[in-house]
């Protein structure tokens, strides 16, 4: 037993003298109805959106009066309410603003809330009954949906592995959090569920994929976590998630992917907003944010080795298995590589990583890889 | 606990050797050579799409789910094939009885076709402009600042296990990732509920600490059987009152009621399972339930959840309305733990003789 | 045109006006039940309706003399008075008030109850609780003839 309640309520005679006093007499306590907390009123600032997060940004209730660090509250209330004594402690480790706060995550969250979609009902499976694929294309395909099925699944469980050490003062954070998961349960579901709808079903698992998802689930900080999963290994799936929307063997795929992308597309933002939250109010981690990209750009290179990752992304965007078709699926692929290395660098400038260019080896090797194709007049 | 990869890869020559030749259109395709099971899933019904259950086939299918679960510790897809190397994801829950439940597809299906959004599905316009006696205001402030706090914990019950769950049980822990997502939204309309009207109130110690005792269960099975049935059956009593405050709570809680329902349909399938497929463990969970039933008390009969329900039951706290609030409430409570106790009695744990909570409840 | 109650026709006219409704009930997602109403009329007379939902839609409505060869999930019971008080408060107020809605009806009156055999399958009546409340609501602007 890992926890004992403080009273044993059933052998409580406090406790039980006074529910039955209560229920019998009808002489109520009411002590709650005077509880110092602020007297507030919210309403939707814009009626169409209903009542937001952002409308609950108050005195004695606000997100905007967060402090860096959260000390009165270590139990499960929730923000603004009268803390009483007795209350246990919920035993969270992440109680820095800056370690999970992200700009907007308040907005995030009421994306995601209102665009949530059903990955049974939303998209025409029966149009792609009717769809079938040449055996090159189908093979190709179904080996893609089975590393992205492959991959969903650990950011569910990276954020769930957060959810209960994050302080319940972040209470917009910890609903991103709980929306992501159910996002990505989403995103494994609907790869899943293609790949054993396209008359060819999953096929083989990526060694060299996995081990670079078992880094991302076991950073040692949120902030590590957040900034290769959400900003760097996201930010590559939805470069992914862009490309093979337009190597889609069908228009029911093309619509797939523009789904999730939209879901994709927020988690990265929120990293986004995280990191340059980070930057601004503990910039001091800078170093160790370095130290873990630096190893994370080591498995990014090391994915080379992931041939069941990109060939099928050759033989899609070149269309087959033909010479003819691998050299353009070739020039395609390397396009792709480079648009996604661009964007990621991208992102971390944006953030405030700026320094991250020069300091990379992956960068070293993009810039190399660039010269090279600009040499040959593939770009 | 940071994880590294083998080696560094700028530095080794195979790494550019191998991208040299990808480059040069050299690819291996040792992937394209396999063999798995060609199926081609389509909706059964097409009115409800292409659901898990139509999914479940051939060597893909979750009926051969072994009861240990030692192929695989990895990510890899479930009936993808599996080449040596792969990692070890270091799951704990590797045993299908204790966690598995036979409805888990239809309530993963219905958990994303019943969303719901509390921004814009509740009509917070005509709530505000709604006349509410000022101590049923305060109650229902009250209410949801408790009903927050249960939440939570039913939001963190999850999230503790679903990353410990062998990836093999893909549509359970996609269910435990929309009982997030429901719990989150509970979590969400609950504070909007409070902050339209006056405020939260006070937090509760007892409650507090009756959920922390049952979210931190040793097991999943103790503790799915005390977050999702135990505290699962309790929240459909308080829905049924919260939702007579007004026309506009009753569309509100009975949509934390739909949800709330399926946390307590997984609870019964889960225990359904786990004791069809599990020898002697009526008497292991008894005792569990023996020693954690008094959480139940705990929550129910707490202050800061008991006279917000009186209050709202009853429509004021003139003294005829707290009579007549008290007669719901006491009502409600004797049926919640009747209905809870007959859910475990169908799972297959008969306890209506051993629990004390219909005495603790009958008393009042 | 008038419909009685109770009868299957009344049923029938809830029935195309979910289907004239999809969106409302489609935006509910999932509705799958199969639930009994009884009439309970003078005399202990009692007037037994089949409801069968699936999907976003009511497959059908019969009336039959027992319910319990046909396994519902539960049975909603009431006498016509209480019947007839909900639909005209249904019918006043365009849905159901808090004193009418099935939820206060089954739980707080000795008005209507709840007859179940399987707590799982009693469930239903939450995991759905607000498409049969909408159901129930969509009366609102029929024209009801009522049983004496």
């Amino acid at each position: 037993m890992s926890y004992l309640a403080t009273s044993h309520f059933l052998d409580d005679n406090e406790f039980v003298d006074k529910y039955l006093y209560s229920m019998r007499t009808g002489e109520l306590d009411l002590s709650w109805m005077d509880a110092s907390t602020k007297d507030v009123h919210c309403t939707s600032a814009n009626e169409r959106r209903g009542l937001t997060f952002r409308d609950l940004d108050v005195d004695g209730y606000g997100f905007s009066d967060l402090p860096e660090v959260v000390r009165e509250n270590r139990c499960y209330a929730p923000r603004g309410a009268e803390i009483p004594d007795g209350v246990p402690d919920m035993q969270a480790s992440v109680n820095r603003s800056s370690d999970v706060w992200a700009y907007n995550v308040e907005g995030y969250v009421e994306e995601a809330m209102s665009r949530q979609w059903d990955a049974t009902t939303d998209i025409p499976w029966a149009e792609l009954q009717e769809a079938e694929l040449p055996e090159e294309i189908g093979k190709a395909y179904a080996q893609l949906l089975t590393f992205l099925t492959e991959v969903e699944m650990i950011a569910t469980d990276v954020p769930a592995k957060w959810m209960g050490q994050v302080n319940a003062d972040f209470i917009e954070v910890k609903n991103f959090i709980a929306l992501q998961a159910m996002d990505e349960a989403r995103h494994a579901e609907i790869f899943r569920k293609r790949a054993l709808s396209t008359g060819y079903g999953l096929m083989r698992a990526s060694v060299q994929n996995e081990h670079n998802l078992k880094f991302l689930r076991d950073a040692e900080t949120f902030s590590e976590a957040s900034v290769t999963l959400h900003l760097q290994a996201e930010g590559n799936v939805l470069t992914m998630f862009r490309f093979s929307e337009y190597i889609s063997p069908t228009d029911a795929d093309k619509r797939m992917f523009r789904l999730v992308m939209q879901d994709e597309a927020r988690h990265v933002g929120y990293g986004m907003q995280h990191l340059k939250w980070l930057m601004k109010h503990n910039p001091e981690c800078r170093e160790t944010l370095h130290a873990h990209l630096e190893e994370a750009e080591n498995f990014l290179f090391g994915s080379i080795f992931a041939n069941e990752v990109f060939e099928p992304f050759v033989i899609l965007s070149g269309k087959g298995l033909k010479k003819e078709n691998i050299d353009k699926g070739l020039v395609i692929t390397g396009m792709f590589q480079m648009r996604q290395t661009e964007e990621y660098f991208e992102r971390l400038d944006k953030c405030g990583l700026t320094d991250r260019r020069e300091r990379s080896r992956l960068h070293e090797v993009y810039e190399m890889t660039k010269q090279g194709l600009a040499a040959q007049g593939a770009i | 606990m940071a994880y590294f990869a083998d080696r560094q890869y700028f530095d080794d020559p195979e790494a550019i050797k191998r991208g040299t030749e990808f480059s040069e259109g050299k690819l291996i395709l040792d992937w394209y050579e396999i063999e798995t099971d060609r199926v081609r899933c389509t909706p059964s019904d097409p009115r409800r799409g292409l659901t898990y259950e139509d999914c479940s086939k051939g060597t893909y299918s979750w009926d051969l789910l072994p009861e240990f679960v030692r192929h695989n510790y990895s990510m890899a897809a479930r009936g993808s094939v599996l080449v040596p190397g792969l990692p070890d994801m270091g799951y704990t829950e590797n045993r299908k009885s204790d966690i598995w439940a036979d409805n888990i597809g239809e309530l993963y299906e219905e958990s994303k076709s019943r969303r719901w959004a509390p921004a814009v599905d509740v009509d917070w316009k005509a709530l505000a402009a709604t006349d509410f006696d000022p101590a049923v205001t305060a109650s229902m402030c009250q209410l949801c600042t408790t009903l927050s706090e249960v939440s939570l914990v039913a939001m963190e019950f999850p999230s503790r296990w679903v990353y410990a769950i062998n990836q093999e049980f893909l549509e359970l822990k996609s269910l435990l990732c929309a009982q997030m997502m429901d719990q989150a939204r509970a979590v969400e309309v609950f504070r909007k509920r409070a902050l339209s009207s006056g405020g939260l109130k006070r937090a509760s110690a007892n409650v507090q600490q009756a959920l922390k005792e049952l979210l931190m269960a040793d097991n999943y099975i103790e503790g799915s059987i005390g977050i999702n049935l135990l505290v699962g059956s309790l929240l459909l009593g308080v829905y049924r009152v919260a939702a007579t405050a007004s026309t506009i709570d009753a569309h509100l809680f009975r949509r934390c009621q739909q949800d709330a329902a399926r946390l307590v349909a997984y609870g019964m399938g889960n225990l359904a399972y786990h004791l069809a497929h599990r020898e002697g463990r009526q008497e292991v969970l008894n005792e569990y339930l023996d020693s954690v039933e008094h959480c139940f008390a705990g929550i129910a009969g707490a202050t800061e959840m008991l006279e917000p329900l009186i209050v709202i039951g009853g429509g004021g706290t003139e003294p005829g309305q707290v009579a007549s609030g008290r007669a719901r409430v006491a009502s409600i409570y004797r049926v919640v733990v009747d209905e809870y106790l007959g859910r475990l009695a169908t799972a297959g744990l008969e306890r209506r003789d051993r629990s004390r909570l219909p005495a603790f409840f009958a008393a009042a | 045109m008038k419909v009685d109650f109770p009868s299957a026709s009344f049923f029938e006219a809830l029935n195309d006006r979910m289907a004239q409704e999809q969106d409302r009930f489609t935006r509910l997602g999932y509705f799958d039940t199969t639930f009994g109403v009884t009439v309970v009329g003078p005399g202990e007379r009692r007037r037994n309706y089949l409801l069968n939902f699936e999907v976003y839609e009511c497959m059908g409505a019969r009336e039959i003399d027992n319910l319990e060869g046909e396994d519902p999930d539960f049975v909603l019971e009431a006498d016509i008075a209480q019947w007839q008080d909900m639909l005209r408060n249904i019918q006043s107020n365009g849905g159901a008030d808090t004193d009418h809605g099935i939820n206060t009806l089954t739980h707080f009156g000795e008005g209507m109850k709840v007859i179940y055999d399987d707590p799982e399958r009693h469930d239903k009546l939450f995991r759905f609780s607000e498409s049969i409340q909408e159901y129930f609501d969509l009366a609102a602007d029929l024209k009801i003839e009522y049983a004496s």
